[in-house]
């Protein structure tokens, strides 16, 4: 899932010089790939039903000028699905707030009274809703409003930047226009969506209204839809049902309907700007199991220095003390906050986290131009990852990869012994480069020469420069390929303009690695840098996909995960932490990890 | 007089459609491509495609150009060919995909707060400036000129992103003499108190740096003038040294100064970007790099027509107002 690009740039552009700082200093200590929340001794108690918590405004302190997207077939963007899913936007599932990773990844009906109920080979699957639903006028929220929120996915003229499972995973034709100089080629889908209204039977056929039950019928076995319909699943009033409102398109992008516990009051993009929401007295808690909605009032204010952001929130007065970072910490502050990446100075005891951020860094390497398995595996052998990291800020930067199923993705997640035994020995964390060598003669074929296409900071540059050292001490030659990081991925995905591998992150949808194994390794995910068309993995993920049972659907990502690292698709680096802070009469205070992101739903203002 | 300044209108209507085309060269050349930027995560070469369409990109760029400049005088109309087509009135400087704004929007929002900020920090520099110019010029090579030529030296060698942050973390931060910074709509009519608060330390941030450049010109200036033979006239028939300085030596001395106030206020009306971000003001400068790291040409394209507007502008006035300050000096 994207993070907000505007704050990444800035952080990049204000931090490559402390980063590089940090680098020098950064220890080789590796964090042990478990979920941290740094709470300290002197933490307020969690809520509980007897303590009232109702009252005050929590500030949300952002250098972004504004929000990717809003409107609700188009936010993609994982911290802003967490804020808005805990306060406007709900959805017919959603997560549980808790600081364990594994619980908080687990399921439950939101807008729907349960987590779904999927036919036998889940290629349907049916939720039903809560009584008590309303918009912010107060009139009911039906079935249809979450039908036509589905629908407006499939406008992709007007309704872009969104998630596309819709269109990807319900039984609809796909578009018959292939001529490309008809504009109606376009269209993802031989459904047009509800503003040109071509293909509504098709529609309506895939999703069907019975009461208050929402039927999806799909292409094809999709075990995880439950989890799907957190992202672009979300409603919005069907103008039948609203005659007097009218979906202009470009209204929701500014100001979407509220059916949750607080609504839009103000909205103003750009420096200096915010967006508040005030209590939606239309909402009744008794249809919310799931958002507290405690302070009365959220402010976010845009376009704050990130420097300005953090001593604003390590003073921590006025209303700032009320206040949260939506970002990171600056990397020249982390020594001023924490004593290590898991424990806060006693002065940010509660207040500051460190936890995996969503993403896996990791190098992509293009199986048809490297085809021999072998050749890859000595890239990964001879790539010295410790000096990777340490450039990237040490252990604040992250822990080492083994994969890319990241730790916090929970019971997904399992060691895949890539660096341990997969390729029949032990792989320092600095690399091997005789055994590199070795793996070299092994493969029968000379090593070929190789370009690394990377975005290019002034960080990645130093990166290459490892890089290229690392892989001549085994004797292989690399050519580094800087490439501004606005065209990197348009450049990357064309099959001639790549090279042979290059620089990637990846971050889940949804707590589910059914988001990290099909999109990185499969034609269909779309993300398939490394050029996957193994027909036998291809199969496992289709297998997967079908399997209704979590546990067993787990254990398969995992021996998907661990495949492909022993054939060397990617080359894993990192498993990212980030560290943020917040003011000192908030709380709770911990990345909630199903998005990276605060507990919304549950955060109060203290005394 | 007419005929010069209508000679001058032609020339910067010229200019401007030359800038435009330039911007608009600039841009099409740039490796980065629009179509991708506005892909999101879900992106296949389908979707790139339809985001080519919908930003009008896959009409020949000459086209593209003149859709822009007939936009600005009779308007235009985004996504035609679909059911949910989006009218921008004229003047359409174009429309921000990005943000999902008019541009002319965007920056009818963000020029108050430009406007009010280089017109506080341009009416602080220029009274410091000229004032201890003067003051050092009278008393020439005594304490008071070493000192004011001091105080320029280090006022010249801050950068503003540094005066900016000192004065943030110490006054507002450390001291508390001063609020977080929050411009609110409305300001300067509705929140006065607040508007001052706000403004404050960027006035003095912007002002610093200026106001050092200005006390050293101010003097230079104003000691060449005293060094000229009607200044030793006047004072010869025995005007007093208030009108000598006053009336002859300062008016011919700030021939210069207007020059380059005239340019450096337009300049700043362009937006001041690092002290707008450190502040957290929503000015044109702000919009200004947000635009440039989002790639957003229609964003780019309005603010430079803008900001090179108020420049051509700025010059005719200077121009124009040499006459009035120095009697030498005839237009026409």
């Amino acid at each position: 899932m994207p993070r907000s690009n505007a704050w990444l740039r800035r952080a990049l552009v204000f931090g490559t010089t402390f980063a590089l700082v940090l680098a020098a200093c950064g220890g080789s200590t590796t964090p042990s790939p478990t979920t941290t929340v740094t709470q300290g001794p002197g933490d307020t108690p969690a809520p509980t039903e007897e303590v009232d918590h109702s009252g005050g405004t929590i500030y949300m302190l952002t250098a972004a000028e504004e929000f990717d997207d809003i409107d609700p077939q188009r936010a993609y963007t994982g911290e802003d699905l967490a804020f808005f899913g805990a306060t406007i936007m709900r959805s017919l599932t959603s997560f549980i707030y808790d600081p364990d990773a594994g619980v908080a990844n687990t399921l439950q009906g939101d807008l729907a009274t349960d987590t779904g109920t999927a036919s036998p080979d889940a290629t349907s699957w049916s939720f039903t809703l809560r009584d008590g639903l309303t918009w912010e006028d107060g009139s009911e929220l039906t079935c249809e409003d979450v039908k036509y929120g589905v629908s407006r996915t499939f406008a992709n003229d007007v309704i872009v930047n969104g998630p596309t499972y819709a269109v990807q995973y319900l039984d609809i034709p796909s578009n018959p226009i292939t001529d490309e100089n008809d504009p109606k080629s376009g269209f993802l889908s031989a459904y047009y969506g509800p503003y040109d209204g071509t293909g509504q039977a098709d529609f309506d056929k895939a999703v069907s209204c019975d009461g208050k039950t929402i039927t999806f019928k799909l292409n094809q076995p999709v075990a995880d839809f439950n989890y799907t319909v957190t992202l672009g699943f979300s409603p919005v009033p069907d103008p039948t049902g609203h005659p007097d409102l009218e979906d202009t398109v470009e209204q929701y992008t500014l100001r979407p309907w509220s059916n949750g516990p607080y609504k839009i009051d103000e909205y103003t993009q750009g420096n200096g700007g915010h967006l508040i929401l005030v209590r939606n007295d239309a909402w009744d808690p008794a249809s919310d199991p799931i958002r507290k909605a405690y302070p009365d009032v959220w402010q976010v204010d845009f376009g704050i220095d990130a420097k300005v952001m953090d001593q604003r929130l390590i003073a921590s007065e006025g209303d700032d003390a009320f206040a949260i970072q939506y970002g990171s910490i600056q990397p020249e502050n982390l020594s001023t906050i924490f004593t290590d990446p898991e424990t806060p100075n006693a002065d940010f005891a509660g207040r500051a986290t460190s936890d995996f951020d969503p993403f896996a860094r990791y190098y992509w390497i293009d199986t048809n131009k490297v085809s021999n398995e072998k050749h890859r595996q000595a890239m990964a052998v001879a790539l010295d990852r410790d000096a990777i990291r340490a450039n990237l800020g040490g252990d604040y930067a992250g822990a080492l990869g083994d994969g890319v199923i990241k730790p916090n993705l929970g019971d997904q997640y399992a060691e895949t012994g890539m660096w341990t035994d997969l390729f029949g020995q032990a792989v320092p964390d600095t690399g091997d480069p005789e055994f590199a060598k070795q793996l070299i003669a092994d493969s029968g074929e000379p090593m070929p020469a190789l370009t690394w296409d990377y975005p290019q900071t002034a960080v990645r540059d130093q990166e290459a420069a490892i890089l290229v050292a690392s892989f001549g001490l085994a004797g292989i030659t690399v050519t580094p390929n800087p490439i501004p990081p606005g065209q990197y991925y348009g450049i990357v995905f064309d099959d001639e303009a790549a090279h042979e591998f290059g620089w990637a992150g990846w971050g889940p949808d949804w707590p589910n690695a059914s988001t990290v194994i099909g999109p990185l390794f499969t034609d269909k995910g779309g993300w398939n840098l490394s050029r996957v068309h193994d027909e036998d993995f291809v199969q496992g993920v289709q297998d997967a996909l079908a399997e209704l049972n979590h546990a067993a659907q787990a254990k398969m990502w995992q021996d998907l995960n661990k495949l492909a690292m022993e054939r060397v698709y990617v080359i894993p680096t990192t498993f990212g932490l980030s560290q943020t802070f917040g003011g000192t009469k908030v709380q709770p205070l911990y990345q909630w990890a199903p998005y990276g992101s605060w507990p919304y739903a549950e955060m109060y203002v203290t005394p | 007089m007419a005929g010069y300044i209508v000679r001058r209108t032609l020339g910067m209507v010229v200019l401007l459609v030359l800038l435009t085309l330039a911007v608009f060269v600039l841009f099409s050349l740039m490796p980065a491509d629009p179509a991708r930027l506005t892909c999101g995560k879900a992106c296949s070469p389908q979707i790139i495609e339809n985001n080519r369409h919908r930003l009008e990109l896959d009409i020949p760029p000459v086209e593209q150009y003149q859709r822009f400049v007939s936009g600005i005088f009779f308007g235009r109309t985004y996504l035609a060919d679909t059911k949910r087509p989006l009218e921008c009135e004229a003047p359409c400087l174009g429309y921000s995909f990005l943000r999902n704004q008019e541009v002319l929007d965007l920056i009818t929002k963000a020029a108050p707060v430009t406007f009010w900020l280089a017109i506080g920090g341009f009416v602080t520099w220029m009274t410091v400036g000229l004032v201890f110019g003067i003051v050092a010029a009278l008393k020439r090579g005594r304490w008071q000129d070493r000192t004011v030529m001091g105080i320029a030296l280090v006022g010249y060698s801050l950068p503003s992103f540094f005066i900016g942050l000192v004065l943030y973390f110490f006054v507002i931060l450390f001291l508390h003499l001063l609020p977080n910074p929050q411009w609110k709509a409305g300001m300067p009519f509705k929140d006065l108190g607040g508007f001052v608060q706000t403004m404050l330390l960027p006035w003095i941030t912007i002002a610093t740096l200026n106001a050092a450049f200005y006390m050293r010109l101010t003097r230079n200036q104003v000691l060449e003038v005293f060094g000229e033979d009607y200044v030793r006239t006047a004072r010869a028939k025995g005007l007093k040294e208030r009108t000598v300085v006053v009336k002859h030596a300062l008016r011919a001395g700030l021939t210069p100064i207007v020059t380059a106030a005239g340019l450096d206020l337009a300049y700043l009306l362009g937006g001041a970007i690092i002290t707008e971000n450190i502040f957290n003001l929503p000015g044109l400068g702000s919009l200004a790099i947000g635009s440039v790291i989002a790639s957003d040409l229609p964003l780019i394209s309005g603010i430079t027509l803008i900001a090179a507007t108020l420049i051509i502008v700025a010059n005719l006035v200077v121009d124009l107002l040499y006459a009035v300050v120095d009697p030498r000096v005839r237009v026409g």
